[in-house]
């Protein structure tokens, strides 16, 4: 006779207690710091108020660059976004699979690199692009990569590419009787454009137009490369400034951090109540053969704008990279004799960075083996138990994609210092702090395979009478199984390419690769840099083109 | 007769059901699926849930099964209860020792036909050259013994199913559930599955408990129905008794076409044991109450085939009417006829005739016993 409570529920709850922890116990030490309005050298804090949050008002500036900033690198973002959308799924421009598959292109090389080669390229007195124009009898510089705009470029290019998901899944669910319906009636294509097109993706691209600006408010790399040298703040990297400097400024930082996480909380927050209630475009999942518009001679014009967005995007960051990090001192007229490979025997040469990339792809792999178990448990539970309170455990692993990394780690730097076990500035830390910033992406990965999957293909299972471990075996992780190396693969990238958690949490013992790129950056030579980046793509790229054959294998297995 | 002191002793003539379900109640938080179900089901028997979607009646299924598990009642499979709110007893699914066939099928794709429905043997520790032999006859049943070495994604729908009910019996459980396993189908392979389940059935002699929302197929699989309606039972009977002697409105107008009527009860002019009922604008029909209590306000079900439409007055004083043709209807095998019944509209379906012209005025005629009076209060 079976129990009324199962093992199963105490397991489950287990595991959604872990979660709970690694996500609330940052968040409360992050909240604490920020009211703390005590002497910052004791903890636990003497005295609670407000303070902090009403000295936010002293930094002005910060808060009116961070908007702009944001602000205009989503414009950007969703202008690049729309137009590659509409030609890639509307339009008979010639390679369209290829195109859209290379759009992701941008975002695996990271805002990062965008950053530092963009920087090589557009420096006011050293940048390439500079150079060329004042070889050709410019005077000055053409442009200036320094600036706000220079900064939001950056960021819609290799930050934006979400927008490009979010409109072309739009454009894609769209189901073309609707626009063929006003065709029929008699409608000329600009009026069914106008008045059926436009209004039915209006709330999707609102939603998209939250969720990027949410993303850019919190965005840290691009900002800190391109905004550091002219001191020009935001709110990310006035944070990681106050941290680092001394005496930190701890309560403060703490305060824009928590005031950052409910800025981008509430954009979230209303990101879903758009997509909610403008659910009246038909995003059913069921993905329609969109009707494809002849553009004639029109195609070859947007054929280049393809072209000439990958060339800004992919082909000229990594070639710059490439040719910086081949020279002596990198100029864009090199002499014969400044070309030299040593920037790469530095680098691996370097203990820094050996120490540092061994390390990285430890944690990857750590952190990757048990998130997939971590995560897959937690998605199983979320989606397929129906345990009471499941929505709650759904609600909480989802709630690190509400807090910029940055501010996350500063939580749990905060948290960890006093804990009592030793593992503050170690590899442990990294890898607790890992395993929580990408619940979201983990979970989200393994759910969308779980629900691929018929639940009645588990259910067949049980009332052919196998018992739990039975059909976990012989079904479920069969069945899971090209998923889940899938987003073991993704959660390995993810873990060798993270910044803003790495960057405040790693110890002088303890580097990664990431934020070790910062440092040589700041602290040595572009040229090294440039090496130094591209041998951390190869690593990404390789692991990428394994992902790449491992999801075709899942394509091919696709259950209907 | 004398009366037995001890009380009637465990009936012998009767056999005890198999399935047997009592107060079953299930809510998803605060909304009811179920509300309250009581049905048995014999051994050997089939018993068919029917009713339109969201009526409960998967969810009963599944309650059965051991994959909901239900707010409040009772479950017991040859007597013993495999769910009880009041004993909080709830056994795992794999533990209940029944079979199910499922909607979608649930072929596992990444095995083949043979791997598919060997598993419940691998399950029950079968050896290995007995899975084979068991196997093999069990897909010679469904007819499909060539195909397995296959994987379920080189299959149709039609073999998907067979696949799917051989890998549900093939471990000889001693109930097997149906999960609307015909309504993937196309209509005329449908029509051939029907008949080959029920064949199957009972050459078995499996206790089955078939759901569907298919009229047809529970008049045809079925040896009782229960009609479910909004998470209740709403009558529980034999395809005929169900058919012919509707309970409810609702009953009368899901189970095919009927046409309702409704007016007061003239007990002057009951006679011969029918019952009289005139309606607002005075018309007289006679039915029969079938040992329902007929009330001051009452509502008969005539079935539409059972309307006769004839250019000569029939013989014979009791319902017969003229009435007035509004339009027919050719549908192939028969006509619908709408027609005028006083300033009341009523269908009639007729074998295929030379189509009658609207307008026309013709004779309308039904049997007593085929005017049946619906129960009280029973909307």
């Amino acid at each position: 006779m079976g129990s009324w409570f199962s093992a199963q529920k105490v397991a489950g709850y287990g595991v959604a207690a872990i979660a709970a922890v690694l996500v609330l116990y940052p968040v409360y030490f992050l909240l604490q710091a920020a009211f703390d309005v005590g002497d910052p050298q004791i903890r636990p804090p003497t005295a609670y108020g407000l303070d902090n949050f009403s000295s936010l008002l002293q930094y002005p500036q910060i808060m009116l660059n961070t908007l702009m900033v944001s602000l205009a690198a989503t414009v950007m973002a969703l202008m690049f976004g729309s137009l590659m959308a509409w030609i890639l799924t509307r339009t008979n421009v010639p390679g369209r699979r290829l195109f859209e598959q290379l759009m992701a292109v941008p975002y695996y090389l990271t805002p990062l690199l965008g950053a530092l080669a963009w920087s090589l390229l557009g420096q006011p007195e050293s940048g390439f692009i500079n150079g060329i124009w004042r070889a050709f009898g410019g005077e000055g510089h053409l442009i200036d990569i320094n600036t706000p705009y220079g900064i939001a470029w950056v960021m819609a290019l290799f930050e934006g590419s979400v927008a490009f998901v979010m409109i072309a899944a739009l454009m894609k669910s769209m189901d073309p009787s609707l626009e063929e319906a006003s065709q029929v009636i008699g409608a000329s294509r600009i009026r069914t454009i106008m008045q059926i097109t436009l209004p039915l993706v209006t709330p999707g691209i609102l939603g998209a137009a939250i969720f990027v600006f949410a993303e850019m408010l919190g965005s840290f790399a691009v900002a800190l490369v391109l905004g550091l040298p002219t001191r020009y703040y935001v709110i990310t990297t006035a944070i990681y400034q106050m941290i680092q400097q001394y005496p930190p400024k701890i309560q403060v930082a703490a305060a824009m951090g928590a005031s950052l996480f409910a800025v981008m909380w509430a954009m979230l927050y209303a990101y879903r109540r758009v997509v909610i209630s403008g659910s009246y475009v038909t995003i059913t999942g069921k993905a329609f053969r969109p009707r494809l518009l002849d553009v004639g001679r029109l195609r070859y014009v947007l054929l280049s704008i393809c072209l000439l967005y990958l060339f800004v995007a992919v082909i000229l960051p990594l070639g710059t990279l490439f040719f910086a990090s081949l020279q002596k001192i990198a100029v864009v007229f090199p002499t014969a004799e400044n070309f030299t490979l040593d920037n790469f025997r530095t680098a691996m040469a370097m203990n820094a960075v050996r120490s540092a990339l061994s390390n990285s792809l430890l944690l990857a792999f750590g952190t990757a083996t048990i998130g997939i178990v971590l995560m897959g448990l937690l998605a199983w539970l979320i989606y397929r138990s129906r345990l009471p309170g499941s929505g709650l455990i759904e609600y909480i692993v989802m709630f690190p994609q509400a807090v910029p990394r940055l501010v996350f780690a500063f939580g749990l730097m905060w948290a960890w210092v006093v804990f009592p076990i030793p593992i503050y500035a170690t590899l442990w830390l990294l890898l607790i702090a890992y395993l929580t910033v990408f619940l979201p992406l983990g979970v989200r990965t393994i759910a969308g395979v779980i629900l691929q999957i018929d639940k009645s293909l588990e259910e067949c299972a049980q009332m052919c009478g196998a018992s739990w471990a039975f059909r976990a075996r012989t079904v479920t992780i069969p069945l899971l199984r090209p998923g889940l190396v899938a987003a073991w693969l993704l959660l390995f990238i993810a873990s060798v390419r993270e910044l803003g958690a790495s960057i405040l949490l790693m110890g002088p013992h303890s580097k990664v690769i990431t934020p070790s790129i910062v440092e040589s950056w700041f602290g040595t030579s572009s040229e090294l840099t440039a090496a130094l980046a591209l041998i951390q793509t190869l690593v990404v790229a390789l692991a990428i083109i394994v992902l790449v054959v491992v999801t075709r294998r899942v394509g091919a297995l696709s259950v209907d | 007769m004398p009366a037995s002191p001890q009380g009637s002793p465990p009936s012998l003539s009767t056999p005890r059901p198999h399935i047997e379900v009592e107060g079953l109640e299930l809510y998803y938080g605060s909304v009811p699926a179920v509300r309250g179900v009581n049905f048995n089901v014999m051994p050997g028997e089939q018993l068919t849930l029917l009713g339109p979607s969201g009526c409960g009646k998967t969810t009963t299924l599944r309650a059965v099964a051991g994959l909901e598990q239900p707010t409040a009642g009772e479950i017991r499979i040859d007597g013993l209860p495999v769910f009880s709110s009041a004993r909080k007893i709830n056994v795992r699914a794999e533990k209940r020792g029944l079979s199910m066939v499922f909607q979608s099928y649930a072929i596992w794709p990444h095995m083949t036909v043979f791997d598919n429905v060997a598993y419940g043997l691998q399950v029950r520790k079968v050896g290995g050259p007995e899975i084979k032999d068991k196997v093999d006859r069990a897909l010679e049943m469904v007819q499909m013994r060539e195909f397995g070495g296959r994987r379920a994604s080189q299959l149709s729908g039609g073999q998907q199913q067979r696949v799917a009910l051989a890998r549900a019996f093939v471990f000889q459980p001693s109930v097997l559930l149906f999960d609307e396993p015909l309504s993937n189908l196309d209509a005329k392979l449908r029509a051939d599955m029907r008949i080959e389940l029920r064949d199957l059935q009972h050459r078995l002699g499996i206790t089955s408990l078939y759901v569907t929302h298919d009229l047809e197929e529970a008049l045809a699989m079925s040896d009782r129905i229960v009609v479910m309606r909004d998470g209740l039972v709403e009558q529980t009977g034999t395809p005929d008794e169900i058919y012919s002697l509707p309970h409810s409105e609702f009953v009368a107008d899901f189970i095919g076409s009927a046409n309702l009527i409704r007016g007061h009860h003239r007990p002057d002019l009951d006679c011969d044991g029918l019952t009289a009922l005139e309606t607002a604008t005075g018309q007289l029909i006679y039915g029969m109450a079938y040992g329902r209590k007929a009330g001051p306000e009452m509502t008969v079900s005539v079935r539409t085939v059972h309307l006769r439409i004839s250019q000569e007055r029939p013989a014979g004083e009791r319902n017969v009417w003229p009435v007035k043709i509004e339009k027919t209807v050719f549908q192939g095998d028969f006509s619908q006829i709408h027609l005028y019944w006083g300033d009341q509209r009523l269908v009639a379906r007729c074998a295929a005739m030379e189509p009658i012209a609207a307008g026309r005025d013709v004779y309308m005629a039904v049997e007593p016993r085929r005017v049946v009076l619906l129960s009280p209060g029973n909307r």
